[in-house]
């Protein structure tokens, strides 16, 4: 069993620096994520949340407020908070084998444990049988499953996950909506959601945070008590998903998407001078 | 079915508007799966057809256009004296040579421009203006700093090499696409694993190519160099032949440089898709 | 923390020479050290010719109006090698393109005549047309030809199918087919094979230069230098050859820029 962590984010800011001042892409978010809890997030375009995501897991700094795990305050990345993007970003050079083992690789433990809990992962997201296969070979379905594998491997405290179905089809993001609540289930550790699709947000997560944008800022927390499995179609889902969605028809216009121009909120793309060698 | 040489073929063979492009033609339905053999051959023996009855009817001077009759026994009697061997070995070596040392220079200085922006904001716009002048601009001023042997060949080699290797390799690097460097940063990679496990195996694609086409400037750079100043070689055997008005001998050795280019970029190209296997569907 | 992760441009800066001057550095130091080597006889050697000896070549040659004369030489022939190369590529490429037919029958002995290394051809050609111009000319041709029928013949096949296809159903005539369709679709392609036969016929004009001698040129400038042991005229050579060279490719990558403006973002050759 994975190690299960508590996430504190304290009155949590930040801005970006533009032209015609400051940007504020977050404003005071404040979270409490209980060890083993799966909190779903959900906010149109341009409220922050996968910049939350970044921040948590350490891709992003020069923030105010703090992120603490377990009482300790993060700096950077690490092994202990592992991600899935959007895209699965697995390398394409790599078989799936050697692509989850990557997530082993500054970990302690001797290689034989290694090729174990790489064994054990690859099971545990269902994809035996696919060891020595290319990324170029697999389903967009399949990929992703290898990336959460890799994310797992290490056995991190907290798994965060950027719309990880965001680019698939709703037949195999239902499919995977299972498969990770399976996961979620066998291994216990806590995951943060990041989704714009309400429906999957209400079905994983323990509690869905509502957040608005410009700035950023958590709208409102609506818990789901509903026990699992989950059933979409039941009466008592379909209240809680009317409950969040009726967060966004109030105010519409102040929830509604940015209008179209260069935004900061989104996946900032690194410039290559961030991590080339400075000599 | 037309025997037509370079006319364009009339409207039928145009993939008529109602397809759409890979279409297959009558023709190809025609003659099946051999096709493709098939239609290659009727303009090359038509072309050699046209030579062998110029040279025989004397059209044109022997020493102008020889016949191909002439052309293939001066290849055998070239292949048996062993002078034809002697000769490619000579330009192999030197274009080895002359390559190994460009891919060398070339992976170093892109590898560095492409890691450390600091070298590159001194290196760069010095490297670019040094590759405004192509290779052969070079040799006059090659020829009297290092003279007219070994030296100058391999230097003159080597540029042709260095400098798209060195492009290619410094560009692939730097468009390591950002996405890969994140999962590394999150999977806690040292600077070593980032350059190893990621920054050169993403890099790899344009490097190859790079190295492709250092090999086509490399073999071109080597006949030019060996054309103006060799006394042996390939080159030096076209040269020759030419001064002698031996047609034959220029056109068999002209002949086998074209071979030995393309052998060459095959085998690199077998190279690729060892290396690059992983590839298939594109990055 | 790994530390290089985090370096920013900011420390990078920190740096004393800031970035404008970097370039300057290297070839300046270069600059210099030649100076001093010549002033202080480092060789006495009469190849160590002071770089202000190279400026003063460089002046008397630009006042004789030498430097126009063979430059004008060399460009003129280079200019209707160009032409003809890059006519007949098109012609040849869009046959290629359009007809496959055309590409079975003709294709194959194309591409072998291809394999061979462009210089190769110029002792044939010499004796078919003579040491002259017209030798040069062919030649250059030649050079300019090769890459544009390969570009050529690709941009058309790389027509995407799904635009082939909305062709269809819009009911294009032949016409509109090739001037609506097909044509500007292809063109990336078709002026990235133009540049290249800009590239090539450039280095070949040198190359004809050399090998076929009569005749005025930079080349042979540089040639007769260096028979000369003169090496300021070699070193002004090496320049006006660059700055051609420079010139053409400067010259491509804006004509690309503004003709496939619709793409969106430039390909920056180098």
């Amino acid at each position: 069993m994975a190690q299960a962590g508590t996430l504190e984010i304290q009155h949590l800011s930040k801005s970006y620096a533009v032209k015609e001042g400051d940007l504020a892409v977050l404003e005071d978010v404040t979270l409490h994520i209980a060890p083993g809890e799966f909190v779903s997030i959900v906010g149109t375009s341009g409220c922050g949340k996968s910049t939350l995501l970044r921040l948590i897991v350490g891709l992003e700094d020069q923030y105010q407020g703090q992120v603490l795990l377990d009482g300790q305050r993060i700096v950077g990345t690490s092994l202990q908070r592992g991600i899935v993007f959007q895209e699965h970003r697995l390398f394409p050079w790599l078989t799936v084998e050697g692509n989850i083992e990557l997530g082993l690789l500054n970990a302690p433990g001797t290689p034989a444990q290694k090729r174990e809990a790489v064994r054990e992962h690859i099971a545990l997201v269902g994809l035996q049988g696919f060891e020595k296969s290319y990324p170029h070979q697999l389903s967009g379905g399949m990929a992703q499953r290898v990336a959460i594998a890799r994310a797992l491997v290490s056995k991190p405290d907290i798994l965060l996950l950027d719309e990880p179905f965001g680019a698939l089809d709703a037949m195999t993001r239902a499919y995977l909506q299972q498969e990770l609540h399976r996961v979620w289930q066998a291994e216990g550790i806590t995951m943060i959601l990041v989704t714009h699709d309400v429906e999957e947000a209400v079905y994983l997560g323990d509690k869905v945070v509502v957040m608005e944008p410009r700035p950023g800022r958590v709208r409102r927390i609506v818990p789901v008590d509903l026990a699992h499995p989950r059933a979409r179609g039941e009466a008592d889902f379909a209240a809680v998903k009317q409950k969040v969605l009726d967060e966004f028809s109030h105010d519409s216009a102040s929830l509604a998407e940015a209008p179209l121009k260069a935004d900061p909120g989104a996946v900032p793309q690194l410039p290559a001078a961030l991590w080339q060698f400075a000599i | 079915m037309a025997h037509s040489s370079g006319t364009l073929p009339a409207a039928a063979s145009v993939p008529a508007r109602s397809n759409s492009g890979p279409a297959r033609s009558a023709y190809s339905a025609f003659f099946g799966r051999w096709a493709g053999t098939w239609l290659a051959l009727p303009f090359p023996l038509g072309l050699l057809l046209l030579w062998g009855v110029s040279a025989h009817y004397g059209w044109v001077a022997p020493q102008v256009l020889p016949s191909p009759q002439a052309v293939l026994t001066t290849f055998i009697d070239l292949a048996q004296s062993g002078e034809l061997w002697d000769n490619l070995w000579i330009s192999l070596l030197r274009v080895l040579a002359g390559f190994g040392v460009g891919v060398v220079g070339g992976l170093l200085l892109g590898v560095a421009m492409g890691l450390s922006p600091l070298f590159k904001d001194y290196t760069y716009p010095f490297f670019k203006a040094f590759s405004q002048v192509p290779v052969l601009g070079w040799l006059p001023l090659l020829m009297l700093l290092v003279g007219i042997d070994e030296a100058l060949k391999i230097i003159l080699i080597a540029k042709a090499a260095l400098v798209p290797i060195a492009v290619n390799t410094y560009k692939g690097i730097e468009n390591v696409p950002s996405r890969y460097v994140e999962v590394a940063r999150v999977l806690q990679f040292s600077r070593w694993q980032l350059l190893w496990r990621v920054v050169f195996p993403a890099a790899l694609p344009p490097v190859w190519n790079g190295v492709r086409y250092g090999f086509t400037h490399a073999w071109l750079a080597l006949v030019v160099v060996e054309l103006l100043a060799s006394s042996e070689g390939l080159g030096y055997m076209i040269v020759f032949g030419r001064q002698l008005f031996q047609l034959d001998v220029v056109i068999a050795a002209v002949a086998v440089v074209g071979v030995v280019g393309y052998l060459g970029d095959q085998l690199l190209a077998r190279i690729e898709v060892i290396l690059l296997g992983w590839r298939r569907s594109g990055f | 923390m790994i530390p290089y992760f985090s370096k920013t441009r900011h420390q990078r800066d920190r740096h004393p020479v800031p970035p404008f001057l970097r370039g300057w550095v290297l070839p300046i130091a270069l600059v210099l050290l030649w100076w001093l080597a010549a002033r202080l006889h480092w060789s006495d050697s009469p190849l160590l010719v002071p770089p202000g000896k190279v400026w003063d070549t460089a002046v008397q040659q630009v006042a004789s109006g030498e430097l126009v004369r063979a430059l004008a030489a060399s460009l003129r022939r280079d200019l209707i090698g160009l032409a003809i190369g890059v006519s007949a590529g098109l012609v040849f490429g869009i046959a290629f393109g359009l007809s496959r037919l055309f590409e079975k029958m003709i294709g194959p002995t194309f591409h072998t005549l291809k394999q061979i290394s462009l210089f190769a051809w110029i002792p044939l050609l010499s004796v078919w047309f003579g040491l002259g111009d017209a030798a040069k000319v062919a030649f250059l041709s030649l050079a300019a030809f090769f890459p544009v029928v390969l570009n050529t013949f690709e941009g058309i096949r790389s027509v995407p199918g799904e635009l082939i296809e909305a062709a269809r159903v819009l009911k294009f005539t032949r016409r509109q087919w090739l001037t609506k369709l097909v044509l500007p679709a292809a063109a990336p392609s078709i002026l990235a094979g133009i540049h290249l036969a800009l590239v090539y016929a450039w280095l070949a004009t040198l190359g004809a230069e050399y090998l076929l001698v009569s005749g005025q040129g930079i080349g042979n400038t540089m040639i007769d230098g260096r028979e000369l042991f003169l090496m300021d005229l070699v070193i002004f050579g090496v320049i006006v050859v660059g700055l051609v060279g420079f010139a053409l490719n400067w010259l491509a990558a804006r004509l690309e820029r503004r003709l496939l403006a619709w793409r969106g973002r430039s390909v920056a050759q180098f």
